[in-house]
């Protein structure tokens, strides 16, 4: 009884914890990315433009105070309870406990949750109903236009940004440019998890040697690349094919997505 | 008829047989031979005898000779980081090293070696990176085992069958960027009898680098992808910053000694025309190779390639040591230089009035 009535309380206690909590936190706008036709960046025999159908996005990445509601409702994604096949020893590392990012970590409540592997991610998206976009969607959706850009073109300030060390203190999101579809930051201020982000290479048995996959072999990597200058894309081809599902960095988050209803 | 022919058939089977029993073995052996041809074209031992940590050093400096006469297992493990450090007096550039800094570190085995190798990533880089040593045989020269994300590790082996002076470089996409930025440094694989003793060694490296701004323009520079595809530089520098290798920082040496220079081109697009000025190299081993030439003036370093150079100190001056392509030692940086102490010897050079 005594045991029942503790659960009881205890259950009480957070569900109001976290009615509180919401109640601080709007529900995430999300905007429309029209469709369109995505080229892939490697040609092989088999992928052609894909047609990608209109989708809804988070405005902007998912932020550590977001991501604290997710890890509350869910304890198995605590830091201290997360299986390792799931997230490795650097997953929420930047947060002063297991539901706490730790009042000296204010600057950062607002700025996007990095150190989380795929599997947290994707399991974040499916808690809120949405997914983790697919290399196309998200392609699609960074490559629209900016708005009020004072760079002399993307490509160069993906560059700059690329060839930058990260700072510090991550800066809030919505603190870079906006685009066309009205998404913010969606280069800039972070990497971002897609959901089949190794998909690309792994055409046939990612064992097999013989193909000469791009992330590997030099210039070897440039055969099969439509735009060979367009580094930036390389960059963000080479690093999501450096990436397993468990891997939590401090410069790579996510945002979700939502199929149009 | 018949008969004789049966019978000469059977006399003739155990024959046949026998022909084929040899022939079999013979192959047999053959086939072994073939196959254990691999280690014993190269002549080498590969019986490992103990491990040990590899000696690792910055530019200019040189870990020390090998002491050890038989194979062993060497640990070897490099980091790679990104970092802001200047490029000149007045320039900062931000560069993507081996082990913070450019060139990256010195790797010194032996013929024979099994090089056990582990690449980290810091957990603060922005960028995948990865390494190709050009002493490996087998896929990438190590990049196949290596693309590691940012705050992981990778970890592979390789046999240093060749000896000679070897090039690595990052070799994650796009490579040439990767490069560009500087990550590039020099491993060596002494032969088994080692290298004929010397009295110093240094280690120096070329690259060109391409920024935003002209040489030397105040401030944070950023890479400049326009410059670098029409191999157009704003600085070639050795050891990675201007004035890196001079005055100061100049490296040191005696009259009547003997100095190697361990030098490579990083490139990513220039090959190097490496002159000594007021010296010539009484040695080059050839691209880095067993071939030895003597008395050469100037030396071609292949952009991804290497040279070991000696030459004997035989009075006091300080030498240039440049890309002789001069406006690139004029004006883009390319200068090092060796001090040069110790009494005169007018029976060699002596200014007149």
């Amino acid at each position: 009884m005594k045991y029942f009535l503790s659960i009881l309380i205890a259950t009480v206690f957070f569900c109001a914890a976290n009615a509180q909590k919401k109640a601080v936190l709007s529900e995430k706008k999300m905007v429309t990315v029209s469709s369109g036709n995505y080229k892939p960046f490697f040609v092989t025999k088999n992928n052609r433009p894909i047609y990608v159908a209109a989708f809804k996005m988070d405005e902007s990445a998912v932020t550590n105070a977001e991501f604290l509601q997710f890890v509350k409702a869910n304890p198995q994604w605590r830091r201290s309870k997360v299986n390792r096949i799931f997230a490795d020893t650097n997953y929420l590392r930047h947060w002063k406990s297991d539901v706490e990012i730790g009042e000296s970590n204010k600057k950062i409540y607002n700025s996007p949750v990095v150190n989380v592997s795929w599997f947290a991610a994707e399991a974040y998206c499916k808690w809120k109903n949405k997914k983790l976009p697919t290399i196309a969607q998200w392609e699609l959706a960074a490559n629209g236009a900016p708005k009020n850009f004072k760079y002399k073109s993307l490509t160069d300030f993906i560059l700059d940004w690329y060839t930058k060390p990260n700072p510090r203190i991550l800066p809030n999101v919505k603190s870079t440019y906006q685009n066309q579809y009205g998404l913010y930051d969606m280069n800039g201020l972070i990497w971002e998890w897609t959901f089949n982000f190794n998909s690309f290479i792994a055409s046939r048995d990612s064992r097999d040697k013989s193909e000469a996959d791009f992330k590997n072999f030099c210039a070897g990597g440039a055969i099969n690349v439509v735009d060979k200058t367009d580094y930036a894309t390389y960059l963000r081809f080479g690093y999501r094919a450096s990436l397993k599902g468990n891997y939590c960095i401090s410069s790579l988050g996510f945002r979700c997505v939502k199929d149009l209803k | 008829m018949l008969q004789i022919s049966r019978k000469n058939f059977y006399l003739e089977s155990p024959v046949l047989f026998a022909i084929l029993l040899i022939s079999s073995v013979l192959f047999f052996f053959s086939c072994k031979t073939n196959s254990g041809n691999s280690m014993a074209e190269n002549n080498i031992d590969t019986v490992l005898t103990g491990t040990v940590n590899a000696e690792l050093t910055f530019a200019p400096n040189v870990p020390k000779p090998l002491t050890y006469t038989s194979p062993k297992k060497v640990i070897v493990q490099l980091e790679t980081i990104e970092k802001v450090m200047p490029i000149s007096d007045s320039s900062e550039y931000t560069f993507w090293t081996f082990g913070g800094h450019v060139p990256g570190d010195f790797i010194r085995v032996r013929q024979g070696d099994l090089v056990d190798f582990t690449l980290k990533n810091a957990p603060e880089s922005k960028m995948t990176h990865s390494i190709d040593l050009h002493a490996v045989i087998g896929p990438g020269g190590g990049a196949d085992a290596t693309s590691t994300a940012p705050g992981q590790s990778t970890h592979f082996q390789f046999r240093a069958l060749h000896p000679g002076l070897y090039v690595y470089h990052c070799a994650t996409g796009p490579v040439p960027l990767h490069i560009a930025n500087g990550m590039y440094g020099l491993i060596l694989v002494e032969p088994q009898g080692g290298l004929p003793k010397v009295d110093r060694e240094y280690y120096l490296m070329q690259g060109d680098f391409y920024t935003k701004g002209k040489y030397d323009a105040p401030g944070l520079q950023d890479f400049d992808e326009t410059k670098a595809l029409a191999e157009n530089p704003d600085y070639v520098l050795f050891n990675g910053r201007v004035r890196s290798t001079t005055g100061p920082h100049a490296l040191q040496a005696k009259v009547g000694e003997t100095v190697r220079l361990y030098v490579g081109n990083g490139g990513p697009n220039l090959i190097s025309s490496f002159h000594p000025i007021g010296q010539l190299f009484t040695k080059v081993y050839m691209e880095g190779g067993t071939e030895i030439n003597t008395d050469v003036q100037t030396t071609l370093i292949p952009s991804g390639g290497a040279t070991i150079v000696e030459m004997k100190m035989q009075v006091p001056e300080v030498i240039n040591l440049v890309d002789h392509s001069i406006f690139r030692a004029f004006n883009k940086g390319a200068i090092a230089q060796i001090k040069v102490t110790g009494p005169e010897n007018p029976s060699i050079f002596q200014k007149l009035k």
